[in-house]
């Protein structure tokens, strides 16, 4: 690896790490939650991620705006990004959702209206992800994963209002996440553990577009070496004498 | 909006609904397999009664969201880039261009959900009480269908793995569509009532169309 | 448009397909009048040359300007209407037939629905105008496409191997479409393998080697 592409950690790096070191000690260090037991301490790693999920959609969402206005790469580097932080901490919230719920309701799943709009979310970005892989051209995949970015944040809002209404009006269960007390030092470790996993958040959106930014430097150079254009590639037809042979 | 935006669009709707026409593809293909696929729900969850009618109009706009996709891949797959090309030379407003291919996606989709709610009533004996709402239902769902299947198509053009990605996006962000479809008719003695659906599902119609009319002109380029 | 100025700039252009670099410091310049033959073999990136003219895809380096616009600005959409292209493979609709193809055409560009008709007269296919386009031969197809060029009477018109599946008779057609650009002052650009089949239209020709014209 080279000196251009290793890295040190940075500030923002070290921070995290200390972060999630205090946050995981001031988790471990809170009172335990009399009707949840010790699987309350999910709720620690839960509710940082989904709330980082949709932090990460909302930039995915402005960054997309953004490069349909200014046209520049680095917007389209900070979308693609954020989505696939997002996608990730999605995919960690509802599978520390599930461990909670069966821990506590016995139950992996329901058809609670925030569970559900979380799942459809993941599936919207799991489909912006499928996009840009799909799209070799950096420009063309910008310009069509912007408007997808736009298209899926708006549209998760209807999407909200229509679960809730949905599961108001067929409310049967008692799931209720707002069912554990949140006492001072619970709420404190919570608070913490939200500050800790945003600032992790921070510093992997920053390594990661610094990466998709390496990653068009070596496709613009790859362009611009002065080797052969595609056309190179096809050479006149090796026929022997008498004609071609089958 | 420049004096040929209704003409254009105009004429888009009329090439794709003069395309469906002759080769009858919703008529002869979407539509009974839409039938088959209605029939297939009972013989796998069982023909009670009670349970049918219970979920058949769940089980109807179900049907109508994923063959609705299929009928929006439909038209992304048959447009070759060639055929894209000579649209764009000939000047094509890309918002007319957008406007004309859903109008024409939603009275195919109309169609499609009229034939599969006449399917479905006597297949799962559904009680046609609150069905007025249909009309004001089914529009709507065919026209937001519509609207997504033109965008998603557009997304996902002139790339090899386009065409099967659209399901993917476009089936998540249908889900007010197919909640309100259904909610409409069911909702009828809830404190909320039906107008609020219907109200969701118009914003959802308005909010694509905005969406389709902002991003156009960028989804027009090839590069 | 004025006498003078170019049709067609290029200075320094690039263009990429995906990751692959097709075209490169592509100098090239196109007046009224002229009718430019770029020749090369298969691969050269001929094609790809004309779809950047058409202003079909965007050059990733250099300057580029057609009819006066400037390629990398919004305005290249405005200039497409002036811009006649005829690809190698056919852009009909199968299930319309041939005179509803035009008729489409027509209906987006503004030209009148008579002027179809005519137009296919004038290609020699007036007696298959109900014909679906799916059911016509690729000659017959090649044929339609440039009836939709004589109803639009582009300034610039891009050819893509020409004399592709065309009798002698058809030919003589392309001949006199170009002949009938020239007159009007516009010009036109063709790309082929086939430097002899396609010397009586042009008036200079090109060479496209190693993803560059000379």
């Amino acid at each position: 690896m080279s000196d251009a592409t290793r890295r040190r950690p940075s500030v923002l790096d070290i921070v995290a790490i200390v972060a999630v070191i205090g946050a995981l000690a001031f988790s471990l260090s809170s009172p335990r939650v009399e009707s949840q037991g010790d699987a309350a301490r999910m709720l620690f790693i839960h509710v940082p991620t989904i709330w980082l999920a949709y932090l990460a959609f909302a930039v995915t969402f402005l960054a997309s705006i953004a490069y349909l206005v200014k046209g520049k790469l680095r917007w389209d580097h900070i979308a693609g990004s954020s989505a696939e932080l997002g996608v990730v901490f999605t995919t960690v919230a509802i599978i520390g959702g599930m461990i909670w719920g069966k821990a506590t309701w016995n139950v992996y799943w329901t058809w609670d209206a925030r569970l559900t709009l979380t799942a459809i979310m993941l599936f919207v970005y799991i489909g912006y992800l499928a996009l840009r892989r799909a799209i070799p051209d950096p420009e063309t995949r910008a310009r069509r994963s912007a408007v997808l970015g736009i298209l899926g944040l708006v549209q998760l809002i209807p999407v909200h209002f229509s679960v809730t209404w949905w599961r108001t009006l067929h409310q049967t269960n008692t799931f209720r996440p707002r069912d554990i007390q949140m006492d001072g030092p619970i709420l404190a470790a919570l608070l913490a553990s939200v500050a800790a996993f945003t600032i992790v958040y921070a510093a992997l959106l920053r390594s990661r577009v610094r990466l998709a930014e390496l990653e068009l430097r070596a496709h613009i150079a790859a362009a611009a070496v002065e080797g052969p254009v595609a056309g190179d590639a096809v050479t006149a037809p090796a026929i022997g004498d008498g004609g071609a042979k089958p | 909006m420049s004096d040929r935006f209704w003409p254009q669009a105009l004429a888009i709707a009329r090439r794709d609904l003069d395309r469906e026409r002759r080769s009858g593809e919703v008529a002869w293909v979407t539509i009974p397999f839409g039938a088959i696929a209605l029939l297939l729900v009972p013989l796998a969850v069982g023909v009670n009664q009670d349970v049918l009618s219970r979920i058949g109009t769940g089980m109807l706009f179900v049907v109508v969201m994923l063959f609705g996709v299929l009928t929006s891949i439909r038209r992304t797959n048959i447009e070759t880039p060639e055929q894209r090309d000579a649209v764009a030379l000939l000047g094509i407003d890309p918002v007319a261009e957008f406007a004309g291919r859903t109008m024409a996606s939603a009275l195919l989709l109309l169609v499609f959900e009229i034939v599969m709610g006449a399917v479905a009533v006597p297949l799962y004996g559904l009680d046609l009480v609150g069905w007025g709402w249909m009309f004001a239902v089914m529009p709507l769902t065919a026209l937001g269908l519509a609207e997504l299947g033109t965008l998603s198509g557009s997304i996902a053009s002139s790339f090899n793995a386009g065409p099967a990605l659209v399901p993917l996006l476009v089936t998540p962000l249908a889900i007010p569509l197919l909640l309100g479809a259904t909610q409409t008719v069911t909702a009828i003695d809830s404190d909320r009532g039906n107008l609020s659906w219907l109200v969701l599902m118009a914003i959802v119609v308005l909010v694509l169309a905005i969406v389709g009319v902002v991003t156009a002109r960028p989804l027009q380029e090839t590069r | 448009m004025s006498a003078s100025a170019p049709l067609v700039e290029f200075e320094g252009v690039a263009a990429r397909i995906g990751m692959a670099t097709i075209l490169r410091d592509v100098d090239m310049r196109v007046r009224p009048g002229e009718s430019v033959g770029v020749f090369g073999s298969n691969g050269a990136g001929k094609t790809t040359l004309l779809r950047v003219i058409a202003t079909l895809l965007r050059p990733s380096q250099g300057r580029a300007r057609v009819l006066g616009v400037d390629l990398s600005s919004q305005d290249r959409f405005d200039v497409r209407p002036r811009l006649g292209l005829i690809g190698h493979a056919p852009a009909l609709y199968p299930e319309l037939s041939l005179v509803g193809n035009l008729e489409f055409s027509a209906r987006i560009a503004g030209a009148s629905q008579e002027s179809a008709m005519a137009a296919l007269a004038t290609v020699g296919l007036a007696a298959a105008a109900d014909r679906p386009a799916g059911e016509a031969s690729h000659g017959m197809q090649r044929r339609v496409e440039f009836a939709r060029e004589i109803m639009l009477s582009p300034d610039l018109l891009l050819l893509d191997e020409p004399h592709s599946a065309l009798d002698p008779s058809a030919i003589e057609l392309v001949e006199h479409i170009v002949a009938g650009v020239l007159q009007r002052g516009g010009a036109v650009v063709l790309v082929s393998h086939d430097v002899d089949r396609v010397a009586p239209m042009v008036t200079r020709t090109a060479e496209l080697a190693g993803g560059t014209v000379r």
